[in-house]
């Protein structure tokens, strides 16, 4: 006979979220895989060398960018009380923010996956040769620095729009996400410049630089995932309506 | 020899019987307390009107109430669990002011989102279309219905699963009068066996719906009684004619109706006996004025 239900968690929303940011960043999505595809076919068919040096270092850039889907949806779905659904309903801030992470994280590995197998098949059909070095930059600096910077600007994102009062347009944290989303892989690139320029770059120099990036900007992330409670009051996560 | 009692729907709320307790409640926004001090125990199921000016506190208990804002002092226990539990949450049907409606779906496809969170089937949200009387929307997008077709979606959440406990924020607003009667005839339905807290700025609706009254002005709870205890300050009586262009000697007129000011609602008896006796034909009695407007005054 069944006995006074179990306490139980509330269902998981993971797959609606992402199938509703796919469907939200649908046309920054096309656009930043259509970039990239053009992009990478152009240096792929061309000269082998560019390829390499140049194809890895862009695609974050473009990556990151498809982050901007979840993060619009999290928006909205502040601004119209959905988000004071699912925390009536048990769901915590923190699961609120990783669902919208992942996400997020699906959508920038469909943007890496098109442009990768058109790039590297363009790079491959036109002649040139397997190339170690595409293999290290491609994992890892392109697909790691997406993957990171594409969480560091949904995470950094969803905390703005939280702590700000909504709005829309270009001022707005959707609007200035996919600059947030550049800064890493920006600013990483600038570090092994500087290095170039005064100590000249060495593949060691290289994974150092990258690695510690990609580690300081995933602690950044993890940070304010798992500090989240202490960081966001949950009235920060109501409309203001 | 077969273990199996009675069948139990997987839906059905849990046992024990529904109960609110508030004890001593602060609650509020970023360190801002909005409710002050806040207490009251219900346990009987029926409709409670929550009414208020604006800025009162309302929103904020019902938020309290359904565990988004935790208090910061004094206690929610909600069938006798303290009210962030999942237990308490399981127990209970929030209905905000906003629509919560996650745009870019269709109703259909809101509803499947909602149901999934409620644990609840195709079925419940196939059952609720036809129930709220949205299934010709079904396939509409959100951004396409008006704010009152809106609302009819986001009451249709509420009906997915059965709980023992309604939070409702002003559930009528932005209604027709004719689908708000529907949803105030659902309110009482729920309310033979169910708690109901409900919020309204209609005063003729809080009366029609409520059996208890709790009021909050700044965020104080300063009133929690039967409706029917209630007394407006002055009782008027009104009376309507089957003639309306009959005349009643006496009695003052205010558009249709003759009107006379009583002591209270135990003179109208007599007063009606007395008319009935003149061979007077009445259309329609009633009492004019709404005890609960005394709140606000």
């Amino acid at each position: 006979m069944a006995g006074p239900q179990a306490e139980t968690a509330p269902q998981s929303f993971l797959g609606p979220t992402i199938r509703r940011s796919l469907r939200s960043g649908r046309m920054i999505l096309a656009v930043g895989t259509g970039w990239t595809v053009i992009l990478g076919v152009a240096i792929g068919l061309g000269s082998g060398s560019a390829f390499v040096s140049s194809f890895p270092l862009v695609l974050p850039i473009f990556g990151s960018m498809a982050a901007i889907g979840s993060l619009t949806v999290f928006t909205s779905d502040r601004t119209k009380g959905v988000l004071e659904y699912l925390m009536a309903y048990g769901v915590t801030p923190r699961r609120l923010f990783t669902n919208f992470l992942v996400a997020s994280l699906v959508s920038i590995s469909i943007v890496l996956v098109i442009a990768i197998g058109a790039g590297v098949g363009a790079y491959l059909a036109a002649g040139n040769p397997p190339s170690v070095a595409l293999v290290v930059l491609l994992g890892g600096y392109a697909l790691p620095m997406s993957y990171v910077s594409g969480a560091f600007s949904t995470t950094v994102g969803m905390y703005w729009s939280a702590l700000s009062s909504p709005r829309e347009g270009m001022n707005s944290p959707v609007g200035v996400a996919p600059f947030l989303g550049i800064l890493p892989p920006v600013a990483t690139l600038a570090l092994i410049g500087v290095f170039g320029a005064t100590v000249g770059i060495t593949l060691e120099g290289f994974v150092l630089v990258t690695g510690t990036a990609l580690g300081v900007v995933s602690v950044v992330v993890l940070f304010l995932l798992a500090d989240i409670a202490h960081l966001l009051r949950r009235e920060r996560l109501l409309s203001s309506a | 020899m077969s273990s199996a009692g009675p069948a139990v729907h997987p839906n059905a709320p849990p046992p024990g019987p529904p109960s609110i307790s508030c004890r001593s409640v602060c609650s509020g926004y970023l360190g801002t307390e909005v409710l002050r001090d806040v207490s009251f125990e219900i346990s009987a199921p029926s409709v409670y009107v929550v009414l208020g000016p604006n800025g009162a506190g309302k929103t904020t208990l019902f938020r309290t109430l359904a565990g988004i804002l935790s208090p910061s002092r004094g206690e929610v226990r909600i069938g006798g669990v303290p009210g962030d539990h999942q237990a308490a949450r399981d127990r209970m049907h929030y209905l905000s002011h906003l629509d919560g409606l996650p745009e870019g779906f269709t109703v259909r496809e809101a509803l499947a989102f909602y149901a999934r969170a409620e644990r609840a089937d195709d079925g419940d949200v196939e059952r609720v279309l036809d129930k709220l009387e949205i299934r010709d929307l079904s396939s509409q997008f959100l951004g396409r219905l008006s704010a009152g077709q809106k609302k009819r979606v986001s009451i249709a959440r509420v009906f997915l699963r059965e709980r023992d406990i309604y939070l409702l924020d002003e559930p009528t607003a932005n209604l027709d009068p004719k689908m708000a009667k529907e949803i105030r005839g659902l309110i009482l339905e729920l309310s033979r066996d169910k708690v109901v807290l409900y919020s309204s700025h209609n005063l003729y609706e809080a009366r029609e719906v409520g059996r208890h009254v709790l009021v909050i002005k700044d965020g104080r709870l300063t009133l929690f009684d039967r409706i029917e205890n209630l007394r407006s300050s002055k009782f008027r009586l009104g009376v309507r004619l089957l003639d309306a262009s009959a005349s009643l000697p006496g009695w003052d007129r205010e558009g249709e109706y003759f009107l006379r000011e009583l002591t209270g609602p135990e003179d109208v008896p007599p007063i009606l006996e007395e008319l009935v006796r003149r061979g007077i034909k009445l259309r329609e009695a009633r009492e004019m004025d709404n005890p609960l407007e005394r709140i606000f005054e």
